[in-house]
């Protein structure tokens, strides 16, 4: 099976955020940076299913320069080799832009699967994937858990909410978002990291044509703006003022 | 365990300035003379590269400018050359300018820089000769043939709090190297192992050292000139306690303030994280932080024993450089370009030794000879006694400092007496005589605003620490009923104080009495606990690959 | 004209519809409601007693079982027949899953996981979170008409949305689905039993910190929990001492949750704890520390010993 994985370099999570100035996004030039979470599961999946039924697997990232440094890690874990879509715009650019640039990169390749994380840590749309499947003409299914591959196509355990579940086959060509914690990440080996210097990426030209579907017009930090309200009295007539607050004020409770 | 090994040529423990220094020096040595390509590789704990760099700091660019000439053109983030330079001796509420710049603080030449930034930089040149930078990988163990260094052992990954084996388990890999070189920093774990083990402290001092604490803070662009630096003594230290504060600042109003004190200090109630709260009240640094923003935290040991505490940096197979060895100038608060030359010098070592088929510690004794014949003998020498006397009380001490710049550093005995830091503490009831107190509410309380100053959690918030949480307590406390019974009444649990990330707290037993409690995951690294515990039952151990705390720009 | 479209699975109403109609009603003008399904009439006329200007029932076997590919084609034909200025949904993972491929066929922008709506010089201004709720963005949507938006879950308060006088008018429309162009095959859902609570999907939260002194004292906690009908969950130093599983730890080492109600006992409020639950819509602290930090962020506070005031809560509620 012939498998690509898009993945996304974003800010650590660790990294205090600070807002550039024209307040129109992140002032990330010293910031650290990191591969999205969900991705690296979806890494991991394809990896899996590499093992299982053989073949490829491909990294996939649009970005600027530095994100050679995920791609070298994915490389590391496992990956057989990668395609940089490089462009500086593309860091804060929005899901359909994104998922134009990953398809015309990826196009020519007629993969098999095509896996994206559900989501990135930064921008959080949840889209881009769903959007690429769309732009390549593949059926998708999003918030996997579990994937079962066979030669006739895909069975895959979809997340619905509360606890509720549902499995779905698909035809391959197909897409999946994966859901983070489908499986458990490996560790990077010294072997994998030299194995790595010796990969492929290549580097090709952000070629999408699609117009921006969003502007953010300002970022900015979200207003505490709580006001507590302090109820006073003996422990019995404040669980009683309490009680009743949260019943007729707030009406979280019945 | 069937372990996978990897060969190499020289292997560098720990991707500091020294380490960076040493694997460049290796390939420059390499292009220039040819034949055999050395197999060289770099361990560092680390996720990335610089992500456990805590330092002021202040560069002497003297190793650097050997290193790489056009550092400037390669672009080294070394943004604001210092211009204008502050001593103050602080009062509780004023400054006392020093009349003129003791010597050894003058800057001119040097730079301002983030560590952090710096070795990041580094770490792309390293990576650009083709030598293998693995971060993320912790070395655990030191390999022996005999007394022969012969290599490292990474640690295990995946591993549950229990000591059982995860699914994911990873055994570590066993590095055979011709010779080894560790640069683990401050009390780094394999040095500290191997120094044991070969007894290369025979006949030394015992090292001294001193603890930073250090915040990054974002304020008004015009409030301070890039390049002034300020260097602070007096409170809120008291006559006894060996340290003092600085301020340095950088480009886009970016302040790197911290505070460093000895750990010699005698109060068992001494607070580093609180004393640098008080610091930054002082109106002299208020004024400058007020309104701003903290950004980040941390905290690390530095050795200020100076060059009677050197071990013998060599041995079979074995060479230690930078504060691994204790290579650094207490005076001036500098060990960078130490750590750089005998980096290099290492490196230098290191080429020849293979080259010429030797790696024996006799051959591998040159590098005690280059670092004598070198800058690092020249400029640590004349300084000798500094921080050892301190140990008598700051007026002496400064006074000292002064006297061995116009001596040479002759001064009483030479070399001056010491005991190593944890040795002084007081016990509570020798420093406070009998008056009852409370050893669980601080002596000098601060009332945290969360704008100036902090509780240690929040801080810790902001040093970006991050483990696995389903791992082994990577401290090691080989006693912990000392905790509850000795050590709570003899010294009123000081673990509890210096360490900066409030990783040992006390907490009631259920029965009325305390017991230890070890939040492993909230460690900074800065490896206070192992140095300065009163029964040194205490033992730092590297956690899984990666953990540990994410000091951008620091 | 805002469309909204309303969401069921096995003949009920997904309760964040609702959300998505009041943040309709919200943002201005008229509002209709399209439902997809089979056979769904008693929804659509509960569906109808929204101020709406009709609810529009797009009925068709191919709709009966949700399938991403069946969705946007019926969808697609709707939207082209109605011309809405806006379409709405509520960002349930359902919508997730069709959404992005609906907007791409359409070739429209699509905001997703909007908490709140602001017009701006005549254009609707939508408030997304980022960098995992750290931060705000304002964003507009570019490209012509209609914008398609999602509506973040617990954003808007579902019996916030204004019922009419009298209902909606209930109209029918054909949508011909090609079945055989749906290339995703759903089995029947299920329900797994997860050794892992997933605290996220709580309603109400009562968690406990080291106030809470000894195990023995869990009980106190679960039973203020039942009486709320919460889920228990804990501060790390409880998780460390193995009072509760791992998996009930909030906080940036643990999970993260955002309820309607977040009911904090002995909990100091450190900032690790703080990230992992300061998205609750309301949040209780009781501490007898009347500094602690908790309180800042609480929308009510008692300063008191949890022991006397946890077992008149009890009471009081079991009343
Ligand atoms: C608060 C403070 C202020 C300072 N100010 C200045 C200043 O202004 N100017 C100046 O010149 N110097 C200053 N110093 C000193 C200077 O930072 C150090 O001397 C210098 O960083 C030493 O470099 P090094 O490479 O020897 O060690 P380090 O910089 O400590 O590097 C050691 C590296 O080894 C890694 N490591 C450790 N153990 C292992 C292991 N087991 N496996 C793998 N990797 C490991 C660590 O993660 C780290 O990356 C300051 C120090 C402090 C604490
Ligand atoms: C890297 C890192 C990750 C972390 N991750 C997490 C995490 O995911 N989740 C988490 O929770 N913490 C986490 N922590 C730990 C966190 O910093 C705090 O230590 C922890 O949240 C404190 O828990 P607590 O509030 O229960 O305990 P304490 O801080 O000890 O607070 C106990 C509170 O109970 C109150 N109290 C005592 N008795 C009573 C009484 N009778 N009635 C009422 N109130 C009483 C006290 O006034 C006090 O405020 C992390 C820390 C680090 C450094
Ligand atoms: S546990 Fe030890 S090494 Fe870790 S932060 Fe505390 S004192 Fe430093």
């Amino acid at each position: 099976m012939k498998i690509a994985v898009c993945i996304k370099q974003v800010v650590t999570r660790e990294w205090q955020l600070r807002v550039n100035e024209p307040k129109t996004w992140i002032r990330d030039q010293d910031a650290s940076f990191e591969l999205n979470e969900p991705d690296a599961y979806a890494l991991e999946e394809a990896l899996r299913q590499k093992e299982k039924h053989g073949g490829e697997v491909v990294v996939v990232s649009a970005g600027p320069a530095r994100a050679t440094q995920v791609l070298r890690e994915a490389l590391a874990r496992g990956a057989d080799r990668a395609i940089h879509v490089e462009s500086d715009t593309l860091a804060a650019a929005d899901a359909l832009v994104i998922a134009d640039a990953l398809a015309c990169a990826i196009r020519e390749e007629k993969f098999d699967l095509v896996l994206t994380g559900l989501q990135s840590d930064d921008q959080g749309f949840g889209q881009v994937g769903v959007v690429l499947a769309e732009k390549l003409g593949m059926p998708s299914a999003s918030i996997i858990m579990e994937v079962q591959a066979s030669e006739s196509g895909l069975r895959v355990k979809r997340e619905l909410e509360a606890g509720w579940f549902q499995w779905i086959s698909l035809p391959l060509p197909a897409l999946l978002t994966i859901q983070s914690g489908i499986n458990q990440l490996r560790y990077a080996t010294l072997k994998g990291i030299m194995a790595a210097k010796k990969k492929e990426i290549r580097k090709v030209t952000a070629s999408g044509s699609a117009a921006p579907a969003q502007k953010i017009l300002r970022v900015y930090f979200p207003e505490k703006g709580k006001k507590t309200q302090m109820i006073p009295g003996s422990a019995t007539e404040a669980a009683k003022a309490l009680v009743q607050k949260l019943r007729d004020e707030a009406r979280v409770i019945a | 365990m069937d372990r996978e090994t990897l060969e190499v040529d020289v292997l560098i423990v720990g991707g500091g300035p020294a380490g960076m220094s040493a694997a460049l020096r290796l390939a420059q040595l390499q292009k220039a003379q040819g034949g055999e390509p050395l197999a060289i590789a770099v361990l560092e704990k680390a996720r990335e590269a610089g992500a456990h760099m805590l330092s002021g700091a202040m560069l002497d660019p003297s190793a650097l400018r050997e290193l790489i000439p056009d550092f400037k053109e390669k672009g080294a983030p070394v943004a604001s050359e210092v211009h204008h330079e502050h001593v103050y001796f602080l009062t509780k509420n004023s400054k006392v300018p020093f009349p003129i710049t003791p010597p050894p603080l003058q800057n001119h030449g040097n730079y301002v820089i983030s560590l952090n930034r710096f070795v990041k930089w580094m770490s792309g040149l390293v990576e650009a000769e083709g030598i293998d930078l693995f971060a993320g990988f912790p070395a655990s163990e030191v390999l022996y043939d005999g007394d022969r260094v012969v290599g490292v052992r990474t640690r295990d990954q995946g591993i549950d709090k229990h000591g059982a084996k995860k699914s994911t388990f990873e055994a570590g890999v066993e590095i055979r190297a011709k010779v080894t070189i560790l640069c683990d920093g401050v009390r780094g774990n394999l040095t500290k192992a191997v120094v044991r083990r070969l007894a290369l402290d025979e006949g030394r001092q015992p090292q001294l050292y001193a603890i930073g604490l250090k915040e990054l803070w974002e304020v008004p662009k015009d409030r301070i000139k890039a390049g002034t630096v300020v260097h602070t003594l007096g409170y809120p230290l008291k006559r006894e306690e060996f340290g003092g504060g600085f301020l340095y600042a950088m480009p886009d109003g970016v302040v790197s303030v911290g505070f460093v004190t000895g750990l010699d200090y005698r109060d068992p109630m001494f607070d580093p994280h609180l004393t640098f709260q008080h610091f930054k009240q002082h109106p002299a640094i208020a004024a400058i932080l007020q309104g701003g923003q903290m950004v980040r935290y941390g905290a690390k040991a530095l050795p200020e024993g100076g060059w009677h505490t050197i071990p013998r940096v060599y041995a079979d197979g074995l060479l230690i450089a930078g504060d691994a060895g204790g290579f650094v100038n207490s005076m001036r608060l500098k060990g960078i370009h130490l750590a750089m030359r005998t980096g290099m010098l290492a490196a230098e070592t290191a080429y020849e030794a293979i080259r010429a088929r030797d790696t024996s510690a006799a051959r591998l004794w040159k590098y005690e000879e280059r670092i004598d014949a070198s800058e690092v003998r020249r400029e640590l020498y004349p300084v000798r006694n500094v921080h050892q006397s301190f140990g008598y009380g700051l007026v002496p001490g400064l006074m000292y400092s002064g006297l061995s710049l116009v001596t040479g550093g002759w001064w009483l005995k030479d070399p001056m007496p010491a005991h190593a830091g944890f040795d002084r503490m007081a016990e509570i009831a020798e420093y406070y005589g009998e008056h009852k107190l409370d050893v669980d509410a601080p002596v000098r309380p601060v009332k945290v605003d969360r704008q100036l100053t902090f509780d240690k959690l929040t801080n810790v918030h902001h040093s970006g620490t991050r483990h696995t949480e389903d791992q082994p307590s990577h401290l090691i406390v080989y006693d912990t009923n000392i905790c509850s019974t000795r050590c709570r009444v003899e010294y009123g649990n000081p673990c509890t104080r210096f360490c900066p990330a409030n990783v040992y707290e006390m907490v009631d037993a259920g029965d009325g009495t305390k017991r230890l409690q070890i939040n492993a995951s909230n460690c900074v690294h800065c490896k206070t606990c192992d140095i300065m515990d009163p029964y040194q039952v205490i033992d730092w151990v590297p956690p899984e690959g990666g953990g540990g705390p994410q000091y951008d720009g620091m | 004209m805002i469309l909204v479209i309303a969401e069921q699975r096995e003949g009920k109403l997904n309760r964040a519809s609702w959300e998505a109609m009041a943040a309709a009603q919200q943002a201005g003008g008229p509002v209709k409601v399209a439902l997809l399904g089979s056979g769904d009439e008693p929804l659509a006329a509960e569906l109808a007693a929204a101020e709406a200007a009709e609810v529009i029932v797009v009925d068709a076997a191919a709709l009966g079982e949700y399938t991403a590919d069946g969705q946007v084609a019926a969808l697609a034909i709707l939207i082209e027949q109605e011309q809405p200025g806006h379409v709405f949904f509520a960002h349930t993972y359902q919508t997730r899953d069709f959404a992005p491929v609906l907007a791409t066929r359409l070739g429209r922008s699509l905001i997703t996981d909007v908490t709140a709506i602001r017009q701006e010089s005549g254009a609707m201004v939508f408030v997304r979170p980022v960098f995992q709720g750290k931060l705000n963005a304002d964003v507009t949507a570019e490209g012509p008409a209609p914008h398609l938006v999602t509506i973040q879950i617990g954003a808007y308060r579902g019996d916030a949305a204004v019922r009419g006088a009298s209902p909606a008018a209930i109209r029918k429309v054909e949508i011909a689905v090609d079945a055989a162009a749906v290339r995703q095959k759903p089995e029947a859902p299920f329900k797994e039993a997860k050794q892992a609570v997933d605290l996220s999907q709580a309603e109400r939260i009562v968690a406990i910190g080291r106030g809470i002194k000894g195990q023995e004292h869990l009980k106190l906690a679960e039973d203020l929990a039942k009486a709320m009908g919460a889920e228990i969950a804990a501060s790390r130093p409880i998780c460390d001492s193995g009072w509760l599983p791992m998996d009930r730890q909030i906080g940036s080492s643990g999970q993260t949750v955002a309820p309607k109600l977040y009911v904090a006992l002995g909990i100091s409020g450190a900032i690790q704890h703080l990230v992992g639950m300061k998205g609750s819509k309301t949040i209780v602290a009781i501490n007898k520390d009347p500094e602690a930090p908790i309180f800042e962020i609480a929308d009510f506070g008692i300063a008191g010993d949890l022991f006397e005031v946890v077992p008149a809560m009890i009471a009081e509620l079991n009343k």
